[in-house]
């Protein structure tokens, strides 16, 4: 089951979408490990036990800090998200598609992971197919989250719209299959092109998928439209998640919420907040808008 | 339906062909690339025909247009073929390393009656078409000075491996990176008259510039200096600041954002006296797929519209892409001037 409200991590790593004074300022404020702690406890005593994560560096000590606390952190869910593109375009930019790629597969890794992975797959990264390459890089960011409860692993937006818009149907289908078996999770994408995604997925086989996407009041990163957005959350089969709910700050947050708990069909909203006032507003207000303590949550059941 | 191509399956070749392919009148149906673990995958999951020769795909694919993503250097060769076989051709920036080339593809693409495009895809991006709304105005008067300054965390180790660390590919800071601050210069203020001052600084990198700044000066007074380093580890992710002053005014533009300072009212910009400032939140165009910006949607609907319309690109067509090329050899040559005085 997916959590209803998820804190996503935005703000931890400078993400804005409105300008580039507020996300120096969050990487200012974020620049030490307690400071994203602290906000994720304070988001834990408001209840909120969902976290979303991207394979940034910094998570892998965000990991060890839950896992050096299992008792304190039992019924906590981390949604992952990968890859973090930025991190692999600026290796690609420095060493080339195949250098990248051979030192993510085997950064962090023992003699003996290494040796185990060219077993796998043949001695080069160049002799194997995409989809191998592909599960051995899920394989190797899901490391970071090892010994955690994942419900979900997220395809990221920016490779999930790529692949989209490449039509590489096998893609899709490889990467839940590889989530499903490796990690008895559910497959997840994250989408700048919900309707679009929708559509393809369903094409796919893939049944009852799980989309999260920026949906807001403004419209904002909602593409190709709103109206779009509001008749495929409507008349589609999938589980539809929200994020960028607050469309990095343009609408007031209960107008926000509002209209996101309004829609039908919205399985789970992503929030990004960072003071405690804020978190503790948000989670209310969306309890309050979705009567979440009376009403258990309607989930699809994926075959 | 138009039949497309592209050449080099790097990162902008890669995105470029999903935003293609998604058209819906669009096919695209090969790519070629010096990868073979790229062309294999890529007619594994994405069926196009793959080729390690641009020539035989020209020769064998019947293309109505062509993308060429592949490193500078090779550009010009790519563009002229692709031009020998009547395909319409967009080139990724800058569109050569040398001014000669580009005039010469210029002459050979006018020649033929083909829709030719190069990426500089930061005039597609609506805070800085909006700056540009804002200059031809006349909202803040004459224009004085103006700075365009440009960072990202693109070469951020002293070992490098890829083409962007050798000049004669068309590496380096000036050419791989700044020039998108030297088109958005050509395109919101026109060329300079005189390039002065131009240092080419060393972090990362040994053969090539990581970092440049430079003043272009112009008959009428004005005064612009450009700022770019490609080695700022400081950012997430590249970011661009144009900051014009003019007697009446100023402007403001980056990546998510304007702002304007107005003496006097523009209704006609719908801009009140003092401070006003509109977010891409609110002024972004819906596109039909969003793939990593809403500027290389556009960018590329506007080359296939073209070619639809059989009419020439009005923006970033190869005229630009020269005018581009001119400045930035004028930029190459105060620089190295200065470098060799030093030694």
């Amino acid at each position: 089951m997916l959590d209803r409200i998820i804190l996503g991590d935005n703000q931890f790593f400078g993400i804005n979408h409105m300008s580039e004074e507020k996300a120096r300022a969050l990487a200012i404020r974020f620049r030490d490990l307690g400071s994203i702690l602290r906000v994720i406890d304070t988001a834990w005593e408001c209840g909120v036990r969902g976290f979303m994560f991207n394979t940034h560096d910094q998570v892998e000590k965000i990991c060890d800090h839950f896992r050096a606390r299992p008792g304190k952190y039992a019924d906590l869910r981390i949604y992952p998200s990968m890859p973090y593109a930025h991190k692999y375009a600026n290796a690609v930019h420095e060493k080339g598609l195949i250098g990248a790629l051979n030192s993510f597969l085997v950064h962090g890794r023992s003699v003996g992971q290494v040796a185990s992975t060219v077993l796998r797959g043949g001695m080069s990264i160049l002799n194997r197919d995409i989809v191998e390459v592909m599960r051995l890089l899920i394989d190797a960011e899901m490391r970071i989250f090892r010994g955690l409860n994942v419900p979900a692993i997220f395809l990221q937006n920016i490779i999930t719209d790529l692949l989209l818009g490449c039509g590489a149907r096998e893609a899709f289908v490889a990467f839940a299959d590889h989530i499903r078996k490796a990690y008895g999770a559910e497959p997840a994408f994250n989408s700048m092109n919900m309707p679009a995604l929708v559509d393809f997925l369903l094409s796919c086989g893939l049944e009852a998928p799980i989309v999260c996407s920026a949906i807001n009041k403004t419209g904002f990163l909602m593409t190709p439209g709103q109206q779009e957005y509001e008749r495929t959350l409507a008349s589609k089969p999938f589980r539809p998640m929200a994020m960028s709910i607050l469309a990095s700050g343009a609408i007031s947050p209960r107008e926000a919420i509002e209209y996101v708990c309004g829609l039908p069909n919205i399985q789970a909203i992503v929030f990004g907040a960072s003071s405690k006032e804020h978190i503790a507003q948000t989670v209310e207000t969306i309890r309050a808008c979705w009567n979440l303590e009376a009403r258990a949550p309607r989930l699809v059941k994926v075959s | 339906m138009l039949r497309g191509g592209i050449v080099g399956a790097g990162r902008m070749g890669l995105t470029h062909f999903s935003i293609l392919n998604s058209h819906p009148e669009v096919e695209m149906v090969a790519m070629c690339d010096s990868s073979s673990f790229v062309l294999k995958n890529a007619a594994r999951l994405m069926g196009i025909e793959p080729f390690q020769s641009f020539e035989k795909m020209f020769d064998t694919m019947d293309l109505d247009f062509v993308v060429v993503a592949t490193p500078t250097a090779m550009h010009a060769d790519v563009a002229e073929c692709a031009i020998a076989h009547n395909a319409h051709v967009f080139v990724e920036k800058p569109l050569t390393l040398n001014p000669q080339q580009s005039q010469r593809l210029l002459e050979l693409v006018q020649g033929k009656d083909l829709v030719h495009q190069v990426g500089y895809a930061m005039r597609f991006h609506e805070t800085f078409r909006k700056a540009k709304s804002l200059l031809d105005s006349g909202a803040i008067g004459r224009l004085a000075t103006f700075t365009v300054e440009m960072n990202g965390p693109v070469v951020l180790h002293d070992t490098q491996k890829s083409w962007r660390s050798r000049p004669a590919e068309g590496g380096g800071c000036l050419y791989d990176f700044a020039s998108h601050t030297v088109d958005l210069v050509n395109y919101l203020v026109g060329p300079p008259d005189d390039v002065v001052g131009t240092v080419f600084s060393r972090i990362h990198s040994d053969g090539v510039e990581d970092a440049i700044c430079s003043t272009f000066v112009y008959q009428d007074g004005t005064r612009g200096n450009l700022f770019a380093n490609w080695s700022d580890s400081s950012c997430r992710k590249p970011s661009c600041r144009f900051e014009a002053l003019g007697k009446k005014g100023k402007i403001i533009a980056d990546f998510y954002s304007y702002k304007v300072f107005l003496r006097e009212a523009h209704e006609a910009e719908g801009c009140a006296e003092g401070w006003s400032e509109g977010y891409l939140a609110d002024i972004a165009e819906p596109v039909r797929i969003y793939i990593r910006g809403f500027q290389f949607t556009r960018q590329l609907d506007y080359f296939i519209n073209c070619i639809q319309e059989r009419k020439p690109c009005a923006t970033c067509s190869f005229t630009d892409g020269l005018s581009a090329d001119l400045i930035m050899d004028r930029i190459r040559t105060d620089g190295n001037a200065r470098r060799s005085h030093a030694r």
